[in-house]
């Protein structure tokens, strides 16, 4: 076993939240300040770990660790770029998402196993982004699934346990369809590590129909957790969590782990080449245009705002699908910095219609009318973005939809563009009237549905708990800059074209 | 082989001192699995590299003596049921009531040992009574309601045994003679060492509780007392299989196996699904999990088969990962579901509801140790399905067994996750007694055995690679 600090840093980054999170399992209820001590240490130290990856990473440094597990397939953790987009993104999120918790969650019960719980989850997903072969990717994908299931049914109601049960049938399908085709493309090639331009071409001529069916499998099982049209019908469900939970499985852990699944099977398993050859993404690219349509058109239809969010996800999660199966390298950039610029815009709604539901008691859309002047904050960056997520400029969202629009032009699939086009036409239609509610109607004349009034609260900014608004202000922030410095080097998109050089060999 | 004599002495010996002498059983009971496993090991680092060794004994002549044989996979299985014990002695020697259990145990642990060292078929018989005898006396430990399926598995018990004792008189009637060893080389396909086959296999298969002839099972679990439950599900129905598979892969005939392969593999399929079924559909805590064995045994008979019809020696590696993975998971999950039986004062699954704020802990044991009968990575169970998986995806007429397979995973997981959901409903009420901390974390050492598996996962892999065929 290798010693170097480039093999140790990856497991560090994984043991960063994982350590905490075992830690924080054995502390009693009333713990609070320890328990919090553990949490936020945890999330800097990975930031921090994380930092110094990205930038042993663009200045070429390999990071990589293995560990003996099966014959001919180790364990095997390794920072690439790609790995490093998912990473930074999920690190910065938990930072947030975990203040927004710790603040969300002030007065319930059971933290301790809420916050072990939630560390697990992300060190899952950490770990499936630094994994460097199909067999750890498994490993960190199943291990998710575990992790997430007892946030899902956290509050044990009725309607919880009957979501966990939805969502346990959906992911542990899913896992066992991608262990079948992760075992089948082992047992006719063997596994080896993640590589540009894929490993399975040598395979083409003699295993061309069990690369194909391999590859079905792993596009359904890592498809679920995408929420790929027809599997996507766990995530609507699975909304009844708590809104910090929510805004982590449809910005950065779930969904975002599905997909990635994905990008890491077309890009670095079979390669672009073999992809043409076999004619395998033809299909992919159809599933991903129907998702985005039919999760818009579903979005339209919702009168509770967390389940609008949850079929705006189905619909935006499939933009990274979309754009990984355009094969070209303009869509792969689009789809890599969307990966991030999704996760940024989403948790914000998520963290809002937290803030909403627990100040207010707002649910459905139409309490939210006049929102805007009891929570201008919140509003604001709720509707900046909302505004994203449609693809107006400057924000993050229209630089991710104009990337993937060129590189649809640029490998000829016109049709692209108009899914596109339709789609931010639908988002309009389902993200304008939540903000045309917000600001400009007045409220309801008997009162906001059930208002608290919090203790801690900034006094520039006394509309909710500062927790529940800072974060959210935060990665509204963020996801302004990401779209207004696009084209500086540390943007997302930087990155994603900085990927992009490294997988098409640019 | 006088370290794997001794691993089988101590605790005959210390069972012996325990009808003399019948107190301190729980502490004599652990100091002699320990001082067991020791020997197994030392015994198993002896024949680490292949280097089998025999003993026959009383220094008679080959065919007349008893032959006892020290391979790498008996020393294995030697320190496995010196551990199993040893795991249970351990949370028992807390929670036990009736002291008969420890002579009990003592001597099941011997019963087994020798079977493993056995090689020929009468000797076998003799430890397949023996082991069906203690089993029933320790299922009958659990009191009045338990005498009922105690009677049920001794008669059915004894029925198995007819028939496979008139197996053994054709086989001894054709060949004369009776050990494996020689006989694989002398038998020939004809009709009197088919149907001596089919009557083994037919009594093996009943005593070993695999589908379709699992009946006995369910019911003597639920009522057996719990460390006698977790015994019977990790160890003793792992004695007949072991002798199954000795003889199908060992002393059958080419052509006979290759039939017998396919009839095992079907049955193992249908013993994977209908018993996942049951466990998936039963009300009772504990007969759930029994239900559970039979379906895990059908993962083993899927492999015994599969090996048999298309001979694939890899799938030896798979069969005895199921047999470790499996015992290390169920004991857990049995001491588990006792440990859960006695905090909530209730049989039913349903008592289960809020257990994973009510008692975290063993709950937690639970979910793991089902964790890695479902097979999900880096558990023992993933590594067995794994390699049970592997040769079925190079050839396009085995696709159809992966998929089964994949059902299979999908019944496990369904039947854990039924009882894991409940454990997290909010409508708890607070147990009518308290649990004991000691016993809670007890119970969740084998289930973290069994993960901890995927530490050296690769060495065991190539090591039983290399041995097992």
């Amino acid at each position: 076993m290798n010693l170097a600090w480039t093999a140790i840093l990856p497991v560090a980054v994984v043991l960063s939240s994982l350590v905490p999170g075992l830690l924080i399992f054995t502390l009693r209820e009333e713990q609070q300040g320890l328990r919090t001590f553990l949490n936020l240490v945890g999330a800097v130290v990975k930031l921090v770990l994380v930092a110094l990856m990205l930038y042993g990473v663009s200045q070429g440094t390999e990071f990589r660790f293995n560990f003996p597990f099966l014959p001919e397939a180790d364990i095997l953790l390794h920072g690439d770029a790609l790995s490093l987009q998912f990473v930074g993104l999920s690190s910065v999120l938990w930072l947030a998402t975990t203040i927004y918790a710790i603040g969300y969650l002030k007065h319930s019960r059971l933290k301790s196993r809420f916050f072990g719980y939630f560390s697990l989850c992300v060190s899952a997903t950490v770990g499936l982004a630094l994994a460097g072969n199909l067999v750890t990717f498994l490993l960190f994908y199943e291990l998710l699934t575990l992790a997430t299931f007892p946030l899902v049914v956290h509050t044990g109601t009725a309607e919880a346990l009957k979501a966990g049960r939805v969502y346990l049938a959906y992911t542990l399908g899913g896992g066992a369809l991608s262990l079948m085709g992760i075992a089948m493309l082992h047992s006719i090639g063997g596994t080896e590590s993640f590589t540009s331009g894929g490993y399975v071409a040598p395979l083409v001529a003699e295993h061309s129909g069990s690369l194909g069916l391999a590859f079905f499998l792993l596009v359904a099982g890592f498809g679920v957790k995408a929420a790929l049209l027809p599997l996507h019908g766990w995530l609507p469900i699975a909304m009844v969590a708590p809104a910090p939970v929510s805004a982590l499985l449809h910005a950065v852990a779930v969904v975002k782990a599905g997909v990635f699944g994905l990008v890491r099977v077309v890009y670095d398993v079979y390669g672009v080449e073999v992809m043409e050859e076999l004619n395998l993404n033809t299909p992919l690219l159809w599933v991903a245009a129907a998702t985005i349509i039919y999760g818009s058109l579903r979005a339209l239809t919702q009168t509770n705002l967390k389940k609008r969010l949850a079929y705006s996800t189905v619909s935006q999660v499939s933009y990274i699908a979309f754009g990984a199966g355009l094969l070209g390298p303009l869509a792969a950039a689009g789809a890599f910095a969307h990966l991030v610029h999704q996760g940024l815009m989403k948790v914000t709604l998520f963290y809002c219609a937290g803030a909403f539901a627990e100040t207010l008691g707002i649910h459905g859309v139409r309490e939210l009318n006049g929102v805007g002047r009891r929570m201008p904050a919140t509003m604001a960056a709720f509707t900046l973005c909302a505004l994203g997520m449609i693809g107006i400029p400057p924000m993050a969202g229209f630089i991710s939809k104009w990337y993937l629009g060129l590189g649809a032009l640029q490998v000829n699939e016109e049709w692209g563009l108009a899914v596109l086009v339709v789609s931010a036409l639908l988002n309009a239609a389902y993200f304008l009237p939540l903000i045309y509610r917000g600001w400009f109607s007045s409220p309801a004349k008997e009162g906001w549905p059930e208002e608290k009034s919090f203790e801690e609260r900034l006094t520039w900014l006394p509309e909710t708990h500062w927790m529940l608004i800072v974060p959210a202000l935060f990665t509204a922030l963020l996801s302004l800059l990401a779209g207004l410095f696009a084209g500086t080097d540390l943007s997302p998109l930087a990155w994603g074209l900085f990927i992009v050089e490294r997988e098409f060999a640019l | 082989m006088n370290f794997a004599l001794l691993s089988l002495a101590i605790p005959l010996f210390s069972g012996l001192a325990l009808l003399l002498y019948r107190r301190h059983g729980g502490p004599w009971v652990i100091l002699s699995s320990t001082l067991s496993l020791t020997a197994a090991l030392i015994a198993l680092v002896e024949v680490v590299d292949g280097r089998n060794q025999t003993l026959l004994v009383g220094g008679w002549a080959e065919l007349l003596a008893i032959r006892l044989q020290l391979e790498p996979i008996n020393a294995l299985l030697l320190g496995f049921t010196a551990l199993i014990n040893l795991l249970v002695a351990l949370y028992w020697v807390r929670n036990c009531r009736n002291h008969n259990y420890w002579a009990l145990a003592s001597f099941l642990h011997t019963t087994l040992a020798a079977l493993w060292l056995s090689g020929d078929l009468f000797n076998w018989y003799v430890t397949l009574e023996l082991l069906s005898v203690i089993s029933v006396a320790l299922v009958a430990l659990g009191g009045a309601a338990a005498l009922r399926p105690a009677l049920n598995y001794l008669l059915l018990s004894l029925l198995a045994s007819l028939g496979y004792l008139l197996g053994v008189a054709i086989i001894y009637g054709r060949y004369g003679i009776l050990d494996v060893q020689q006989l694989s080389q002398v038998t020939t396909m004809d009709t009197p060492t088919t149907l001596a086959m089919l009557l083994m296999t037919l009594g093996l298969m009943l005593k070993g509780a695999m589908w379709p002839l699992h009946l006995w099972l369910p019911p003597a679990h639920s009522q057996a007392p719990t460390a006698v439950s977790a015994l019977l599900s990790a160890l003793v129905v792992k004695g007949p299989l072991f002798i199954l598979t000795l003889l199908w892969t060992r002393m059958a005939p080419v052509e006979l196996a290759n039939k017998g392969g396919e009839f095992l593999a079907v049955t193992g399929i249908f013993a994977l699904l209908v018993g996942g079924w049951c466990s998936f559909r039963t009300p009772m805590l504990k007969e759930m999990v029994a239900y559970s064995t039979v379906a895990q045994l059908g993962y083993v008979m899927l492999a015994l088969g599969l090996m048999l019809q298309w001979q694939l020696r890899e799938m030896m590696v798979a069969l005895w990962l199921f047999v470790l993975a499996h015992g290390l998971a169920k004991t857990s999950m049995f001491l588990a579901a006792g440990e859960m039986q006695k905090i909530f004062g209730n049989k039913r699954v349903t008592a289960l509801r809020g257990a994973s704020q009510t008692a975290p802990v063993v709950m937690f044991g639970f979910a793991v140790a089902g964790g890695s009968l479902i097979g999900l990575p880096p558990s023992g169970g993933f590594l067995a399905k794994w390699l049970l998986l592997q040769p079925l995806f190079t050839d396009f007429e085995r696709w159809p067994l992966a998929f089964a397979v994949l059902l299979g995973t999908l019944v496990s997981a369904a039947y854990v996750f039924r009882v894991v959901t409940l454990a997290f409903d909010r409508a708890e009420r607070e147990p009518p007694t308290a649990g004991d901390p000691v016993s809670e974390w007890l119970t969740l050492v084998p289930a973290l055995l069994v993960w901890g598996m995927a530490l050296v996962s690769e060495t065991l892999i190539l090591w039983l690679t290399r041995v097992a065929q």
